[in-house]
């Protein structure tokens, strides 16, 4: 494709600015982390200081070591990912293809949960768990999670069966495959983009939730966007160690969102290129 | 094995909600024969195909495989094999994997999928493409791709779903000749659907005919070209169709704007009928229906000649040179073998 030199400049002046919104906060918390907390508090601020580690051992290491809530998060959040995903893939697949009678409406009602807000539920998901003994607990949180994540991944999953054709598991069944081995051998090979997307986001999720963490969870689990939050106290808020402790949070999603780079890209263009030919 | 395939549908009926879609099918496919469902579209025939196959119920009726009822069972237990109208071939695997799955399925020893596969794909001429995805391949290969898939696994009965009407012309036309050719070296009985009259006439050992929900005519192709038993089959049938004119059935001729045909054939009591005759049966000339030639459609070794009789548009067909002018009025007659009689108002044959 030609374009014109104008165009270009333009398109990368607006790219450059849209990318630096966006990553001036992630930069900026960089930096910080690498600060003193008195260069973090000078005013004007500086960008030319002397880097210490200081603060990434404090928090690896020290008496506020986040690590422990590291694994919490890991521990939920991989829990909630795989629950999500076994449950999800065949009732999305059910949803897009059997017909029986209120398939319309149930499949309101799995976006319907979508659109309540999260902070209504709090109350009555603490009472509910603490009638069946499950705040603090690893199991009690998963499930709370599963409560908005699964909704989810069915509906986003759902377009995805909804894209094969009937034909290809019409084929896969006179090829005496059966329901399941038509599921395992010709449905999922097919939507595996589309899985990718929704377990990276469900996974997102559930390591960057904060709100039901920090109510339903306790000093037993703990995940760390509820530690981080310790940083932030009625006295002080100690800014580097809470820049630091966000770097050290987001390492994981960071390598998660690379590994699925490339199937995040192929799963968000599916449907894009019908016209284009069998995929 | 593929030894037997013989079919028989009796009285099925199938309805989606309100509307019956088909009102009792009775067919008897013998084993090894290439026989075609043909007909408009909408008139049953893909449907009839579905039940075949098992992936359409029925509403009533019975599905009988070599004497035994399969009405009830599903795709996988019938031994049957399929090509689809969109192929449906598997994106994300291989060729290879494609052609070997149906035998993966049944638990076949992986040699002896290979060797299945590549004896397959051979005789489809696809050999050299086994390791390609079918992205990678053009219409015509993918489409035998699928074909591949349907016979690896020697299926009793082999179903083809409009096969070759994704393809252009002159692929269509090569095709369809090595898909007789396969269907007689494999000996299996095939049922193929279509609402193509050339491919069905080329193809079959005998034709059924769909209109509307019900077969209107099983046969030979030649005897449903020659003998159509439905004014609806006549039309259908040939190209250009056949002309169908109103007329009288007056003892052993009838009688077109005064003018009466010898059709060889005699009727009790007079009765008004349609008579069909072909193109290529109308002769110019001598002293019959007069009409007027409005166009005349050159072929090379045959041309078409557009005729005006009153308000009937008649179509003539003539080797060689049409012999006629446009604007000239002309003299039509047949011989009176070549006359086809339909009742007007049931639209059965009647001679």
């Amino acid at each position: 494709m030609q374009r014109s030199v104008p165009r270009r400049v333009a398109l990368f002046a607006v790219a450059g600015l849209l990318v630096s919104v966006w990553a001036f906060p992630v930069l900026w918390a960089l930096l910080t982390s690498f600060k003193t907390e008195r260069d973090v508090l000078a005013y004007p601020p500086v960008l030319v200081f002397a880097p210490t580690l200081a603060n990434y051992r404090e928090v690896l290491f020290g008496s506020s070591s986040i690590l422990p809530n590291l694994w919490s998060s890991l521990v939920v959040s991989c829990w909630a990912t795989v629950l999500t995903m076994l449950f999800a893939l065949p009732a999305a697949y059910a949803l897009a293809r059997l017909r029986y009678p209120g398939k319309r409406a149930s499949g309101f009602f799995v976006l319907a949960t979508q659109m309540l807000p999260p902070v209504g539920l709090i109350i009555p998901y603490y009472l509910v768990l603490q009638r069946i003994g499950g705040l603090d607990s690893y199991s009690g949180l998963v499930t709370i999670y599963l409560t908005f994540s699964l909704p989810f991944a069915v509906w986003l999953m759902v377009s995805y069966f909804e894209d094969i054709p009937y034909e290809m598991e019409e084929a896969a069944l006179l090829d005496r495959a059966g329901r399941l081995r038509t599921l395992w051998y010709v449905i999922l090979p097919q939507v595996g983009g589309g899985i990718a997307v929704t377990t990276v986001f469900v996974f997102l999720n559930a390591w960057n939730e904060f709100l039901f963490a920090v109510v339903l969870g306790g000093n037993k689990v703990r995940p760390v966007t509820v530690a981080m939050f310790n940083f932030i106290s009625v006295e002080q808020t100690q800014w580097a160690r809470l820049a630091a402790g966000a770097m050290v949070a987001m390492a994981p999603v960071i390598l998660v969102g690379l590994a699925a780079q490339r199937h995040i890209v192929k799963g968000l263009t599916v449907g894009a290129v019908k016209g284009g030919g069998r995929r | 094995m593929s030894q037997l395939g013989n079919v028989r549908l009796q009285g099925v009926v199938k309805r989606h909600g309100e509307t019956t879609v088909l009102h009792g099918v009775d067919l008897e496919i013998r084993a090894g024969e290439f026989f075609v469902l043909l007909g408009p579209s909408g008139s049953g025939k893909t449907t009839t195909l579905r039940i075949l196959a098992g992936l359409e119920s029925v509403s009533a009726g019975q599905v009988l495989m070599d004497g035994v009822d399969v009405t009830g069972a599903e795709p996988g237990a019938r031994d049957v094999a399929m090509v689809f109208q969109s192929y449906a071939l598997y994106p994300h695997m291989t060729v290879a994997q494609n052609i070997g799955f149906p035998l993966k399925m049944i638990g076949t020893p992986k040699e002896a999928i290979a060797q299945a596969v590549a004896d397959a794909a051979a005789r489809v001429s696809i050999g050299h493409l086994l390791q390609r995805r079918p992205g990678q391949l053009s219409g015509g290969q993918q489409q035998r791709v699928a074909l591949a898939r349907a016979i690896v696994r020697q299926p009793k009965l082999f179903l083809l779903d409009e096969p070759l009407s994704n393809l252009d012309a002159k692929l269509r036309l090569e095709t369809r000749l090595e898909l007789k050719q396969l269907q007689r070296a494999l000996g299996v009985t095939a049922v193929y659907v279509t609402h193509d009259q050339e491919e069905a006439m080329t193809l079959a050992d005998r034709v059924a005919v769909f209109m509307d929900g019900r077969i209107v005519q099983v046969a030979t192709p030649r005897e449903i070209y020659s003998r159509p038993a439905q004014v609806a089959v006549a039309g259908f049938i040939g190209t250009p169709p056949m002309n169908l004119v109103p007329a009288l059935w007056r003892d052993d001729a009838v009688v077109i704007d005064g003018v009466a045909h010898p059709v060889g054939a005699r009727t009790p009591q007079t009765r008004e009928v349609t008579l069909g005759v072909r193109p290529g049966e109308l002769r110019a000339g001598g002293a019959g229906t007069e009409a007027r030639v409005e166009y005349i459609e050159e072929l090379g070794d045959h041309c078409i000649v557009d005729l005006k009789a009153g308000d009937t548009r008649l179509r003539l067909k003539a080797e060689g040179q049409a012999g006629v002018r446009e604007g000239e009025t002309i003299h039509l007659g047949f011989a009176p073998g070549a006359a086809h009689l339909f009742d007007r108002a049931s639209g059965e044959r009647l001679n």
